[in-house]
């Protein structure tokens, strides 16, 4: 006698997430830029240097990745201190 | 001119000659997009690139978190506003520290606007800085140097 198992699996697929995108601007201070990285993200000079750095080599660089939500609050943010940021789907 | 940090961490600017007060003076009203589009663009940039849902989230983004824009940069203005209220010639200008902010923010404001307002391009930010000003697009450069002059004491005092 054959006894058939029967497996289910259960895929969930989870939400892409959503980056936050700065993107160069020729007038703004990397010193200034810098300092706001740090100030938004809580990031380390080091890392907030290299991520402007990024931005000013190579035209922009993704901040952050996360929940919808909290990437719109960090655009808002980098809005209030006048980057340019963008929310892009991954 | 000289910008000095204080015990406090207040600063202190120094040495202002008649056009540099001119031009402290000029932060305010540099601030303001006007009827500018390029200008008020870049004051409130759309929070995703183009595309149909970016045209979307555009206009929700407008309409929540424009207004607030708006009222963080307006606070920011009034501070340096009142910093810059006795400001004369051969007197002295007070930054106090909790105003710093402010001042990034608002310098910040002016700058971009500028920029927009003249048609700044990277090339012209790169050029040697000229002290002969013969016309409002030098002027506007001048002003967008001087500026980021004050900002990078600013930051480097912190």
């Amino acid at each position: 006698m054959t006894e058939t198992l029967t497996k289910t699996e259960t895929r969930t697929e989870l939400d892409l997430p959503w980056n936050v995108v700065v993107h160069n601007d020729p007038i703004n201070l990397m010193s200034y830029v810098t300092l706001i990285f740090k100030k938004v993200f809580g990031y380390s000079t080091q890392k907030a240097t290299e991520h402007m750095m990024e931005v000013h080599q190579k035209g922009r660089s993704i901040l952050w990745s996360g929940a919808r939500e909290r990437a719109e609050l960090y655009v808002q943010q980098l809005h209030a201190h006048l980057l340019l940021a963008t929310l892009e789907r991954e | 001119m000289e910008i000095a940090r204080l015990e406090d961490g207040a600063f202190s600017v120094t040495g202002l000659e008649e056009p540099l007060v001119d031009f402290l003076k000029a932060i305010i009203p540099s601030c303001d997009p006007g009827e500018h589009p390029g200008a008020h663009d870049r004051l409130y940039p759309s929070p995703q690139p183009h595309g149909a849902t970016a045209e979307a989230a555009g206009e929700d983004w407008r309409e929540y978190v424009q207004p607030e824009l708006e009222h963080l940069f307006a606070s920011a203005a009034a501070i340096v506003k009142g910093d810059l209220k006795d400001l004369r010639v051969g007197g002295v200008l007070t930054i106090p520290a909790q105003h710093v902010d402010a001042w990034l923010n608002t310098l910040n404001q002016a700058r971009l606007v500028l920029a927009a307002r003249f048609d700044i391009t990277e090339e012209a930010m790169e050029r040697p800085i000229s002290t002969i000003l013969s016309n409002e697009h030098e002027i506007a450069l001048f002003q967008i140097h001087f500026y980021g002059f004050i900002q990078e004491c600013l930051i480097r005092g912190e």
